[in-house]
């Protein structure tokens, strides 16, 4: 339970509030690649604001607000230019840094160009997403972690959520509802829709942990018949501060993303990489992505998946949850230690600071602790129910997927007899 | 968008009530510096069989802890003998 006041404080995402300024300190994708490509100019929300994201013929990227300095009108219907975006209405052009570099109907004036600018931020292109940095300069390097520059097939599946993205981060620090919505409640939809659930998912929580660490906090469970020795609890894997989720297993590495498009509306995306050991390079000259479903024709949550049935209890607990009226208990400790840490990083940014997680230094490569061998369940066997269980079932590279799992399981077989014969 | 959820925010007046006794019990000032809780910190209550809890972290000194009100008695405990 939380006050009123604090559960505003919490969910508020808009300029100049706490949280809103904490929000402004990271990266966002907000785009694919293979968008821009099809249209080189994007509305685009983020935070509770819009903006006008292009890409020019030479390849730079963009991003500012969508209204013109000039009168308002929207410079997502711009005209992409050499050197930046043209307004649709009366002509005037912002380059990427925002400066105003032509007025075509003022006499030439560069002094009220100059007065003009368009508060431009910052764009990059990694891993066949467009990410944008709109908060204060200098900006911060843009993390790359693992998920997103390392070699394997690439696979994006998303969904819109009408609900605050704080209810669904606080489901990354929540490992006990695993065995609840993806076990019992899983086993049950099967049984009523005809097909077996995966058993792993069902296996019951001994105990569970919560690190804080450098890039977030990184959750631990002991399942039954397994140990602290076991990669669960010993590797875990990381709630990535402040809007992601990293996890993976059997090959599969996936970040969780979670992008506050407004404050009752989060962009949902798994972003997948199959890297199964003996992965043979399989060419993507564009990484797809799929809208994976939400509601069935009669508006009911699809909850047949796993990612369904996060997305049903997510949306159902509420667009902002009701925070003052839940009960927790003890098995919510990491819900509370995850609001600590927001509320923590509220006030490093209010004194100045660098929040969690922003990094300066130029850098390669981020690796993110996560477990291989997830729900100790067998790498292979653990892809294939990911494939079939999870959203990777909507994905339209599905069978191109299976077979990457399953020909790098033979060719490690085939590697493993040759070794012992 | 189609589908249906829960308004923004809807208060659940079932729990009304405890919603009260939060806003009425919740520590507002931290043990070690005497700073706000309320504005600088944040508490999350839970439940644990009878007990109420507070996990409470002070923005002013760091302090982080569980705060349990007691009620006028006490329990100790007997070790197997
Ligand atoms: S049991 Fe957790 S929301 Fe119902
Ligand atoms: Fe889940
Ligand atoms: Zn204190």
């Amino acid at each position: 339970m939380l006050t009123a006041e604090q559960n505003d404080e919490l969910t508020q995402v808009e300029a100049g509030t706490p949280m809103g300024e904490v929000l402004r300190r990271y990266w966002y994708p907000v785009a694919f690649t293979r968008e821009l490509n099809e249209f080189p100019v994007k509305r685009v929300e983020l935070l509770g604001e819009f903006f006008a994201l292009w890409r020019s013929p030479s390849g730079r990227l963009g991003i500012v607000p969508e209204a013109c300095p000039h009168r308002k009108a929207s410079l997502a219907y711009g005209v992409v230019e050499a050197d930046g975006i043209r307004c649709p209405y009366h002509g005037w052009v912002f380059d990427a840094d925002g400066e105003c570099t032509e007025q075509p109907a003022e006499r030439e004036n560069t002094a009220f160009q100059n007065r003009v600018k368009a508060q431009a931020g910052k764009v990059e292109e990694m891993g066949g997403l467009i990410w944008a940095y709109i908060g204060p300069m200098p900006a911060p390097e843009l993390p790359r972690f693992d998920t997103y520059v390392m070699e394997g097939f690439r696979d994006i599946g998303w969904a819109d959520l009408p609900c605050n993205y704080v209810q669904i981060m606080e489901n990354a620090v929540d490992p006990h509802h695993v065995e609840f919505l993806h076990g019992r409640y899983f086993e049950f939809v099967g049984r009523h829709e005809g097909f077996t659930a995966p058993a792993s998912f069902g296996k019951e929580h001994v105990k569970i942990g919560f690190t804080p660490f450098e890039w977030g906090i990184i959750k631990r469970r002991v399942l039954k018949g397994a140990s602290e020795e076991n990669d669960d609890w010993k590797v875990g894997h990381p709630l990535v501060f402040p809007y992601n989720m990293r996890v993976g297993g059997g090959g599969i590495h996936q970040m969780q993303i979670r992008v506050p498009i407004n404050r009752t509306t989060t962009r949902f995306i798994l972003y997948t990489v199959h890297s199964p050991d003996g992965y043979e390079h399989v060419e993507q000259p564009v990484i797809p992505d799929y809208e994976i479903p939400v509601y069935d024709k009669d508006g009911r949550h699809v909850t047949n998946y796993v990612e369904g049935q996060d997305i049903m209890a997510w949306v159902t607990q509420g667009a902002i949850t009701d925070r003052t009226t839940e009960h927790l208990g003890r098995s919510d400790i990491g819900i509370a230690m995850l609001r600590k840490m927001f509320r923590e990083q509220m006030d490093v940014v209010a004194d100045g600071g660098d929040p969690l997680g922003t990094i300066r230094e130029p850098h390669e490569r981020i690796d993110l602790p996560c477990e291989k061998d997830k729900f100790h369940a067998g790498g292979a066997q653990f892809a294939l129910d990911f494939c079939d269980m999870g959203s990777t079932r909507f994905s339209p590279m599905l069978d191109t997927i299976k077979k990457i799992h399953i020909s790098a399981a033979d060719k490690i077989a085939v590697e493993k007899a040759a070794a012992d014969s | 968008m189609i589908g249906r959820t829960a308004g923004p925010a809807m208060v659940d007046r079932r729990f009304a009530a405890d919603a009260e006794a939060h806003r009425r019990d919740a520590p507002r000032f931290c043990p070690r510096c005497g700073g706000g809780l309320g504005g600088a910190g944040i508490v999350t209550e839970f439940w644990e069989a009878d007990d109420r809890r507070f996990y409470c972290w002070c923005g002013g000194c760091g302090w982080a802890g569980e705060v349990t009100p007691s009620g006028p008695g006490v329990v100790g405990h007997e070790p197997e003998h």
